[in-house]
């Protein structure tokens, strides 16, 4: 068993002009984990996540994934070679396409060895892709989405495109999944289903975890470990338990 | 309704291919029943159709708006007009070349271009335009400026001892007809391919896009290329139907055109740029009959496109379908 971290992300520095996003920042995410991120708004916990998944450009620090350093990498190649997914809070979809589609397009850069056969039509390229649609359909099952396979997902409510966006992130087997407030502004019977997916993929998947969530609920049922961010810099970290007990955390929240 | 109960409805996919069979026919047929100015008109829009083909993977599948197909278009020609002009080579061999040419220049002005956002992408591809036509205007020992090059051979094939011209207008349609469904075949192929589907994920969310590992940007810029190699395609075939290429081949109104065929038919929809072409340019090129009338009925057109087919003639096809065919 390998005791390395899955992702250890070093003193991560980004600034917008005089104002620091996120100072200093060091965090790791244990092989197998479910760590939480949170903060107050504005403290930079989603700064923090476009920098360390290659949407942003950190100014300082450093990013390990799977022992490999891929610091400066591009989003697309992180997500294809680091097997690093992330989600986003607004952008969930391809709302235009159906269901499978959305699933099958998530899991093509994985299967297809370069960009040029993708623009294969042979033999080879439709067992791949055929391949993929029935992974596709297995997950889409497994999310409780099999009636609306065919529909534009855009057609869907917010928790199932939420639900479509987990199952798309499973496409590809990743070592490690980031979330940004994957709870927010759905209906908690939802919730509950994304929570036993998270559970899932970790548990049956081995995939480990950093979760942004406001839900704090979630947060300490699901998470083994919990950092804090306040103001751009970490606060405290530690289990859950201890840390809603934190006065720190209590008085970044209260804003006092 | 007890009728209507006994009868098998069509299928969508039956008529389709009836259809299609009958507009193959009435294709080939075409030279028997129309006059010899509605077949030049014909011949014009499968040349506009190959440049609109290549936009189409740009802006209806990729979505990233481009004026810069007249230049590519303009490249194409020149390039085929003076290999055919110096050095007599045969038809195929300056399509092939053209399309070569075009798709290689692609690659370093697509590069810097492709980091622009939006209207600045659109704007420069604007410029390749103008600044292919200076460069024809102005490299006289290579373009031989305005005056352009004239006398480009009718479309020769040499196949070891044998060869022919294509010298008639018939002959010429069904050389464009063929190009105009190898192209097509060509781009049903990219389609639907599992890079199609990549590239239409571009199209409806990059960011998302990027997230599931697609590279983007290697992506927009091979399709840019793709989109450069129709156009220098359809450049050589109109060198060799007009025999003649000016300056004026890079002009930003076949841009235009090339734009309208692929928005007003039904960008990301194979069938909408054909029946685009036709319309388009096959319509405006018959209208030349009445010039007075021509610019005004073409206005009419954009007007009514504009204000009531947003989509384009694509829903309107897809209506058709669906009319005569049953939903199935």
């Amino acid at each position: 068993m390998n005791h390395l971290p899955m992702l250890e992300i070093n003193n991560l520095t980004k600034s917008y002009g005089a104002v620091k996003a996120v100072d200093d920042v060091s965090i790791h995410v244990s092989r197998g984990e479910i760590a939480g991120l949170i903060g107050p708004n504005g403290s930079g916990k989603s700064t923090f996540f476009d920098c360390s998944t290659g949407l942003g450009k950190p100014d300082t620090g450093a990013v390990k994934l799977d022992g490999q350093d891929i610091t400066g990498w591009t989003l697309n190649r992180i997500a294809r070679e680091g097997r690093m997914l992330r989600s986003f809070q607004k952008t969930v979809v391809f709302k235009a396409l159906d269901v499978e589609e959305n699933l099958i397009i998530a899991g093509q850069m994985f299967t297809f060895p370069s960009l040029l056969s993708t623009f294969g039509l042979g033999h080879m390229s439709r067992q791949r892709v055929s391949g993929l649609r029935e992974r596709a359909r297995e997950l889409i099952r497994m999310a409780g989405l099999w009636e609306v396979r065919h529909q534009p997902a855009g057609n869907l409510s917010g928790g199932q495109q939420k639900l479509i966006q987990f199952a798309s992130m499973l496409m590809p087997e990743p070592k490690i999944i980031l979330l940004d407030e994957p709870m927010a502004g759905i209906n908690p019977k939802i919730i509950e289903r994304v929570v036993e997916t998270i559970l899932y993929a970790n548990k049956s998947l081995g995939v480990s975890f950093l979760i942004i969530e406001h839900n704090i609920d979630v947060v300490t049922s699901i998470c083994q470990r919990v950092i804090v961010l306040d103001q751009g810099r970490k606060l405290v970290e530690g289990a859950p338990g201890d840390i809603i007990q934190d006065q720190r955390v209590r008085e970044a929240y209260l804003g006092g | 309704m007890a009728l209507m109960e006994t009868t098998q409805p069509l299928r969508k996919r039956d008529l389709r291919i009836a259809l299609g069979a009958i507009l193959i026919v009435v294709a080939v047929a075409a030279p028997f029943i129309g006059s010899r100015y509605v077949i030049h008109s014909l011949i014009i829009a499968l040349i506009f159709m190959l440049p609109a083909h290549g936009l189409n993977l740009l802006v209806g599948y990729t979505g990233l708006l481009s004026l810069a197909q007249a230049a590519f278009f303009g490249i194409g020609a020149y390039t085929a007009g003076l290999l055919a002009v110096t050095y007599g080579t045969p038809f195929y061999v300056n399509l092939v070349a053209a399309g070569l040419v075009t798709g290689l220049i692609a690659l370093p002005l697509g590069i810097p271009a492709l980091r622009l956002r939006s209207t600045s992408f659109v704007m420069c591809t604007l410029g390749f335009v103008i600044i292919g036509q200076a460069i024809a205007k102005n490299w006289i020992s290579l373009t031989r400026g305005d005056m352009g090059l004239s006398s480009i051979p009718k479309p020769y094939f040499a196949l070891g001892p044998l060869s022919f011209t294509v010298s008639g207008t018939t002959a010429f349609y069904y050389l464009a007809l063929v190009i105009g469904a190898l192209a097509t075949f060509a781009v049903w192929a990219i389609v639907r391919s599992p890079a199609g589907r990549n590239m239409i994920a571009i199209r409806e969310n990059e960011t998302l896009a990027e997230s599931v590992g697609i590279p983007t940007w290697r992506y927009k810029l091979i399709v840019f290329m793709l989109s450069a190699v129709f156009a220098g395609i359809g450049g050589s075939v109109y060198a060799h139907y007009l025999t003649v290429v000016s300056p004026l081949t890079f002009q930003m109104y076949y841009s235009t055109t090339m734009l309208i065929i692929v928005l007003g038919g039904g960008a990301g929809t194979i069938s909408g740029v054909v029946f685009g072409s036709l319309l388009f340019v096959g319509l405006t090129e018959a209208l030349r009959i009445t010039p007075e009338l021509r610019m005004i009925a073409y206005g009419l057109c954009l007007l009514v496109l504009v204000f009531w087919f947003k989509k384009g003639c694509a829903p309107l096809i897809n209506r058709f379908w669906d009319m005569i065919g049953g939903t199935k």
